[in-house]
């Protein structure tokens, strides 16, 4: 048995959202009581309160979530500013959450301390751990510096999928939450064990445009020399006084000089004329300015959607969770519900599903490959049993 | 508690629901207004941005095109200043061989003129002696007029000589038009190139119709002729046997065919039709510049507006047929 529910409400009071989710809830749950929850919120609730009225209903659960800059469910399709959560129950699949904390300080022993306490719950043995669903803080530490992490404990054959917390586009602080606990600076994670089929999907849409240029000086997400100018000038090359913002990341050429990957920026210095990034970039390789449009974007979730069940491994998935960029909320602008839309036109509008728009995306390219970090994508992760 | 009141309580919390998810929705859409109105101005700057550069990088594509075209125009104007210094190389030669060639019967003269002015004087000395026999006045006389047709003749060919070497060397620099008999035209090359043919054993002959005159450029058939001449000479006989080269010209309808031909070693067929190619040569190292054929080529379809073209055998040798329209002439 794998039953997977969803709340969504779009009540901007903490109170009235968290009961309406769960009274969605406990309509569809039927009686059957949940082992683990995702939630999603936007940054403006009282998430505390929100957590402890979930807890007051299921005390044993399970729960990983963040904050968001959007949120999109199967009940009220694409929102801003609401309440959403996935409740998952089953008795062939086990969840087990942990986080860690003070990932800026040392990534590495957040994960570990995650994962520690994650599959110290576990009745399971550690093999039959069949993906890892994590939401870490996107503004504290780079996005790239985390997977690595969690590929280092976790074995880079492992499907990560996630997203980073976001703030509602004020790249101020985002919260991630951990069972009861809100926090920032951390890195929380849910592990499924057992035979769970899984299938992902990312596409982004962006295009490079403009001439290619290469990275002459960067330390790990910070670029401070393109084509040996600050890298401030780059930008500004291309958008005058304007800041760089996440709409307009870097593709990163692999060395084939074909594929490439994307880097959005976060912040820059203007006296240094630097610009740091949520992902990692390598000294020496070769970037280019990206555009993206609207049909692009709208194509690309639809493009993202097919891929992960062409991959399906089973015959239909029981839930689909989606991380898409903010970056495209931001560029889609009114069009921004379409996106969902443009996704769902492939499967059954009953498919229990949740997302939220996410500082970064974390997926494996191939449904089994290497977990990567990305950018400006949307990715679909379907989940179900035998 | 009516059932309507019950209702009416159901509404409000509705509304008022309703009325915070408003307010936020209205909030967030100024908010969004802004950051839209942010992104399309970038959007904007952008796309005006990248097609400033793709003009940019246009106008340079532009300026390097120009460079080229500039390069290529100079390199034309260098290959045309070496096919000229070629042509003044064989004018050079040809100075050089009128040089040779006019030595022998002005030498002759000089032998004869000086025997005669010998002989004169130790004649002036018999008669002055009052020694004068019948037969020593006898002898002089045989002499004296033996003397003066050798210098008549040679004299008489140096002067020839000079006339033709003069007519073929001002037309070659000039490439003025004027009518001449051909065939007799012809000929008159040959002699000019007697100084580089007298070292081989090869038999040049001019053959075909005599009375062909054509209105035309006598310096381009000097050239043409010198070139295919040198070329077999050059290339032709490479063991140094003695060769046959004849040259035949016959009128054709509306055209008139000039056939040249050697038996020397023919032109492999892989290089056949490179040999009209400036700086194309199998003679490099032994000095050719590979400018000869091309300068042939050129005379022919540019100068004489005609064609030319080229078989050839390996060991048995080689055919330039020219052909010329009439109506140019
Ligand atoms: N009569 C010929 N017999 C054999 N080969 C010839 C003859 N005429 C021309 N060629 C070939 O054509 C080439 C090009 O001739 P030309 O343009 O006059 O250049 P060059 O005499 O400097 O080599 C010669 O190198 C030679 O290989
Ligand atoms: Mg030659």
């Amino acid at each position: 048995m794998f039953k997977v529910v969803v709340g969504h409400s779009n009540d901007p009071d903490s109170v009235e959202a968290v009961a309406e989710v769960l009274e969605q809830c406990l309509e569809s749950l039927a009686e059957i009581t949940p082992q683990a929850g995702i939630l999603f919120a936007a940054v403006d609730f009282e998430h505390s309160l929100i957590l402890q009225e979930i807890y007051a209903q299921f005390p044993d659960l399970e729960l990983i979530g963040g904050t968001t800059d959007g949120e999109i469910s199967s009940v009220l399709d694409f929102q801003q500013d609401s309440l959403t959560l996935m409740l998952f129950c089953s008795d062939e699949i086990e969840f087990c959450a942990g986080v860690g904390t003070q990932a800026s300080q040392d990534s590495l022993a957040a994960a570990q301390a995650a994962i520690k306490q994650a599959t110290s719950k576990s009745k399971q043995k550690i093999s039959l751990i069949s993906l890892c669903i994590t939401l870490p803080d996107g503004l504290t530490s780079s996005g790239v510096t985390i997977i690595k992490a969690l590929k280092q404990e976790l074995g880079s054959n492992l499907p990560i999928v996630g997203g980073l917390t976001a703030d509602g586009g004020k790249y101020h602080k985002t919260y991630q939450f951990y069972n009861q606990e809100v926090l920032s600076d951390s890195i929380p994670i849910m592990l499924f064990s057992g035979d769970l089929l899984i299938s992902c999907g990312v596409n982004s849409g962006w295009n490079p445009i403009g001439k290619k240029s290469t990275i002459t000086k960067a330390e790990k997400n910070i670029i401070y020399e393109i084509d040996h100018q600050p890298a401030l000038d780059f930008y500004q090359h291309y958008l005058g006084d304007l800041s760089p913002s996440i709409e307009y990341p870097l593709a990163v050429f692999e060395p084939d000089n074909k594929h490439f990957y994307m880097r959005a920026p976060i912040s820059h210095d203007a006296t240094q004329g630097s610009i740091t990034f949520f992902g990692d970039l390598l000294q020496g390789a070769m970037v280019q300015m990206t555009e993206g449009n609207c049909d692009g974007i709208l194509n690309s979730a639809e493009l993202s959607m097919q891929e992960a069940l062409n991959d399906y491994p089973g015959t239909h998935p029981d839930a689909a969770l989606f991380f898409s960029c903010t970056a495209r909320r931001q560029i889609l602008s009114s069009r921004a519900e379409e996106e969902y839309k443009f996704a769902k036109k492939h499967f059954n509008a009953a498919l229990p599903s949740c997302g939220f728009y996410t500082y970064g995306e974390i997926a494996p390219l191939e449904s089994h490959g290497s977990t990567l970090f990305h950018n400006e994508t949307f990715i679909t992760l379907l989940l179900g049993t035998k | 508690m009516k059932p309507n009141s019950l209702d009416y309580e159901q509404q409000l919390k509705q509304l008022k629901k309703e009325n915070r998810i408003l307010t936020k929705k209205l909030q967030r859409s100024q908010e969004r207004q802004i950051q839209l109105e942010e992104t399309n101005q970038k959007k904007e700057s952008l796309l005006k941005r990248v097609i400033l550069d793709l003009e940019e990088s246009r106008d340079v594509a532009e300026q390097r095109t120009i460079k080229l075209s500039e390069a290529l125009a100079q390199l034309k104007t260098t290959q045309e200043q070496l096919i000229e210094s070629e042509k003044m190389a064989a004018l050079g030669n040809l100075v050089a061989g009128v040089a040779h060639e006019i030595n022998t019967p002005v030498g002759n003269s000089v032998t004869a003129a000086s025997t005669l002015a010998e002989e004169t004087t130790s004649f002036t000395t018999s008669v002055m002696a009052g020694q004068l026999k019948r037969s020593t006045l006898n002898n002089y006389l045989d002499l004296a007029t033996e003397a003066s047709e050798i210098i008549l003749s040679n004299l008489q060919r140096a002067g020839e000589l000079i006339q033709s070497f003069k007519q073929v060397a001002v037309d070659r620099t000039s490439l003025e038009r004027r009518t001449f008999g051909l065939k007799s035209y012809l000929s008159e090359i040959l002699v000019t190139l007697e100084p580089q043919l007298k070292k081989t054993p090869h038999q040049v002959s001019v053959t075909g119709d005599e009375t062909i005159h054509i209105n035309s450029y006598p310096g381009a058939f000097a050239q043409i002729v010198t070139n295919l001449i040198t070329n077999s000479i050059a290339h032709g006989y490479p063991t140094n046997q003695s060769g046959v080269i004849q040259l035949d010209i016959r009128h054709e309808s509306q055209q008139i065919v000039i056939q040249y031909q050697d038996d020397g070693c023919g032109i492999e067929s892989q290089y056949l039709n490179n040999i009209f190619e400036p700086f194309f040569t199998t003679n490099r190292d032994g000095g050719g510049s590979g400018l000869g054929m091309h300068i042939v080529y050129n005379l022919v379809t540019q100068k004489l507006k005609g064609t030319i073209k080229v078989t050839s055998q390996v060991n048995l040798g080689t055919i330039f047929t020219i052909v010329l329209p009439l109506s140019d002439f």
